[in-house]
């Protein structure tokens, strides 16, 4: 090698990797970044593709429209939800300016201050315009920094052959607890599977838990603030949950990994406490049979389910938060004829949701997105009387995580569980500063 | 000192150099910062305030924090002694002359090769209470099979063993390479003395292999405190009922799930604690490793 020595070279190679790690550019016009989870991947089903397509065409709508870009960035769904890529992201200064929030996580990235007011951007009859139970987990004092893109209701699903197989028909579906507790048992003793209620530990266990809690008088704090935790509600929906797993009726592990098509179709599952969203999930997967009945509830308790669903924040200390908040206005809180119909493609077209808006909804509807049997149902006898993920500070979940796992699949007492997570939560209320809950 | 020594020190220290600043940037730095962080309030947005010992205290009063360590020290008993035997078993084994002993070895290291996250699955998919291969496997031999990891009663061993066949592989090399530096004429020795397998082992094996064993206690102890976290992430997510939240995945929770920085920094702190103590007594017992075989 002449002119070119091995020094040279190794001089280049340490210029070339010295300079990888300052990642690209980023001027004060570079675009503006949207985390988010829906990836545009071949392998992936048909209604998959359509959620990624969502996306890129409603950038793709902004970027034609607006000087300040913004450029799609995927992150992997278990990382997004329990990993540390947007809280390091954060902490380093170097977080999205527009990403997905769920109602779980709200307080801690509003405490942080990370949270963008996006009132400026929206007219009153926009925020009039949005359903009960969806904008009040992301909003502070009147302000709103958060807006859903969907509603998530829970509900029971159920296996048309798993009932028809145990003798049970449509005039079996349960309406309390007791009753619950009975057709479980009739289906494992018919040889079928029984009910599934979440097991895992985390933010989307309590989510699925809360119904059982409100519908039985329970709730997890007073209007005040104060913990409301230790209650005899708390103490009959954390045995509820008890006697399902240690009767044998309900499983310790998730079947089918989570999966409803599997475990629908193989006969892994009877009964399943799952979100609106499994609608889409089966809806191509042959030769399952299935219905949907709203949460069951204890003798004498008052129906309601939780209503999940992501919304789009975006961040105040991101490169331009007015430009942010304004995208998701653009997206979410518009006016525009376009701007609605985009929230109805999302809720009923490539996903199997509930509009957060009313005149999304009443489109939907006339759109034909509610015609289907469950998709009726959901609208017709899961919906009313709903209610909004409480958002919970951190140690306050954790508590009443704990309370849950620890009853559930612990063996645990369920009052002493009960007390335990209160005295937890009260200690934790003490010291909280931060927005009401 | 003359000038070749100094040329040569000075060669030493710049092949060191890159190591050592590796070292501090990524290890030590963060290392001091994150004891640093521990007397403070961090959000993760920012915002950071000095509590003194405030984490620490909070500490004393979190349950959790207890569990967990209780289950850090359970995973850590059954997990070293287990690893121990397995490895230095296999080690035995595949030194046996024996046919085709290259793809036994091969086969014992090869888990270890495997990314934890896939092993994790993998296990998840053999062991799941509905289409798993191992309770299907225990059914069909009429056994009853427990939930794995749905059941606490099962979920820690559960993990302690899948830990086991990844790891073992990995240790077996290391003792593998202790044995064959013991001289073979050490063995002819003893049996011409008339000593049978078990006699081998206890008077020739067991303290020529006290440096490689020093090193195993010592280097599986310091990976069972600080590591475990991306099974039991993908396995149990800390669950059932906390039986598998070791130290470490709390750390994690409070982090980057619970935006607790400072807090999980004290955390962090005991750990570190805890394997110095422990390293400090593994010294003093072994006399830094320097071991006198006319004891044994």
């Amino acid at each position: 090698m002449s002119g070119l020595s091995r020094r040279h070279v190794l001089g280049l190679g340490a210029l070339a990797a010295l300079s990888a790690c300052g990642g690209p550019a980023r001027g004060p016009d570079a675009p503006m970044t949207f985390w988010q989870f829906y990836a545009p991947a071949p392998q992936q089903t048909e209604y998959q593709q359509q959620q990624s397509r969502w996306f890129i065409e409603l950038v793709e709508a902004w970027n034609s429209e607006h000087r300040r870009k913004i450029e799609l960035v995927y992150v992997p769904v278990r990382d997004y939800l329990g990993g540390a890529k947007l809280p390091t992201a954060f902490a380093t200064g170097a977080g999205p300016d527009i990403f997905l929030l769920s109602p779980g996580d709200f307080l801690r990235y509003y405490n942080g201050g990370a949270l963008q007011d996006l009132t400026p951007h929206l007219s009153r009859q926009v925020i009039d315009d949005f359903m009960p139970g969806t904008l009040e987990t992301r909003t502070v004092g009147g302000r709103v920094f958060g807006l859903p893109m969907e509603i998530e209701p829970m509900a029971m699903f159920y296996s048309t052959n798993a009932f028809e197989a145990a003798g049970l028909s449509e005039g079996d579906i349960p309406r309390t607890w007791d009753q619950l507790l009975g057709v479980a048992r009739r289906l494992k003793a018919a040889g079928q599977r029984g009910m599934v209620f979440h097991t895992v530990p985390g933010y989307y266990q309590n989510f699925a838990w809360y119904p059982f809690l409100w519908s039985a008088g329970g709730t997890v704090t007073n209007p005040d603030g104060t913990s409301a935790f230790d209650s005899p509600a708390t103490v009959r929906a954390l045995s509820f949950w008890q006697e399902a797993v240690r009767s044998g009726v309900s499983p310790r592990t998730l079947p089918g990994e989570d999966d409803p098509t599997v475990a629908f179709s193989q006969g892994l599952v009877s009964l399943w406490h799952r979100g609106i969203w499994t609608v889409k999930e089966l809806q191509d997967v042959p030769d399952v049979r299935y219905g949907v009945f709203p949460t069951p509830v204890p003798e004498g308790g008052s129906y309601t389910t939780s209503l999940g669903g992501w919304a789009f924040v975006a961040n105040a200390r991101g490169r331009d938060p007015e430009a942010a908040a304004e995208f998701c206005a653009f997206a979410l809180g518009s006016q525009r004829p376009e701007a609605v119909q985009r929230i109805v493609d999302w809720c009923i077209k490539v996903k199997t949701d509930i509009p957060p808006r009313r005149s999304a909804l009443d489109k939907a509807v006339a759109q034909g997105g509610f015609e289907s049997g469950v998709m009726r149902t959901f609208l017709r006898d899961v919906l009313p009387g709903a209610r909004g993920e409480p958002r919970l500070p951190p140690v306050a979940y954790k508590a009443v995580s704990d309370a849950i796992q620890a009853t559930m699949l612990g063996g645990a007492d369920p009052k002493a569980a009960a007390s335990a997570a209160d005295r937890a939560i009260t200690a934790y209320l003490k010291t909280y500063r931060g927005a009401e809950f | 000192m003359n000038a070749q020594t100094r040329r040569e020190r000075i060669a030493a220290a710049l092949f060191l150099a890159p190591d050592m600043v590796g070292l501090l940037v990524f290890l030590v730095l963060p290392m001091l910062l994150s004891l640093v962080l521990a007397f403070f309030q961090v959000d993760g947005f920012g915002g950071i305030e000095f509590v003194g010992l405030d984490n620490y205290a909070r500490m004393i009063d979190d349950p959790q924090f207890w569990v967990s360590l209780r289950v850090t020290l359970a995973y850590v008993v059954f997990l070293v002694p287990l690893l121990f035997g397995t490895s230095l078993g296999l080690a035995l084994l595949v030194r046996q002359k024996i046919p085709a002993v290259g793809v036994f070895r091969t086969a014992f290291f090869l888990p270890y090769m495997v990314s934890v996250v896939v092993v994790g699955l993998l296990w998840r998919y053999m062991l799941g209470d509905d289409i798993g291969i191992v309770p299907s496997a225990l059914s069909g031999l009429g056994v009853p099979a427990p939930s794995f990891l749905g059941d606490p009663a099962y979920a820690l061993g559960t993990v302690v063993a899948i830990t086991v066949w990844v790891s073992a592989g990995y240790y077996m090399v290391i003792f593998l390479a202790g044995l064959q530096d013991i001289p073979r004429e050490y063995y002819e020795a003893a049996r011409l003395d008339g000593a049978g397998p078990v006699r081998s082992f206890r008077a020739v094996t067991w303290p020529l292999l006290k440096p490689t064993s020093f090193f195993v206690l010592l280097t599986s102890t310091i990976a069972a405190v600080t590591g475990g976290f991306d099974l039991v992430f993908v396995l149990t997510n800390g669950g059932p009922a906390n039986s598998t939240s070791l130290l470490v995945f709390y750390v994690y929770q409070q982090a980057f799930q619970f935006g607790e920085f400072g807090y999980a920094s004290a955390l962090s702190s005991v750990l570190v604690l805890v394997l110095l103590v422990w390293s400090l007594l593994l010294f003093r017992i072994t006399k830094a490793g320097k071991f006198s075989y006319d004891d044994a």
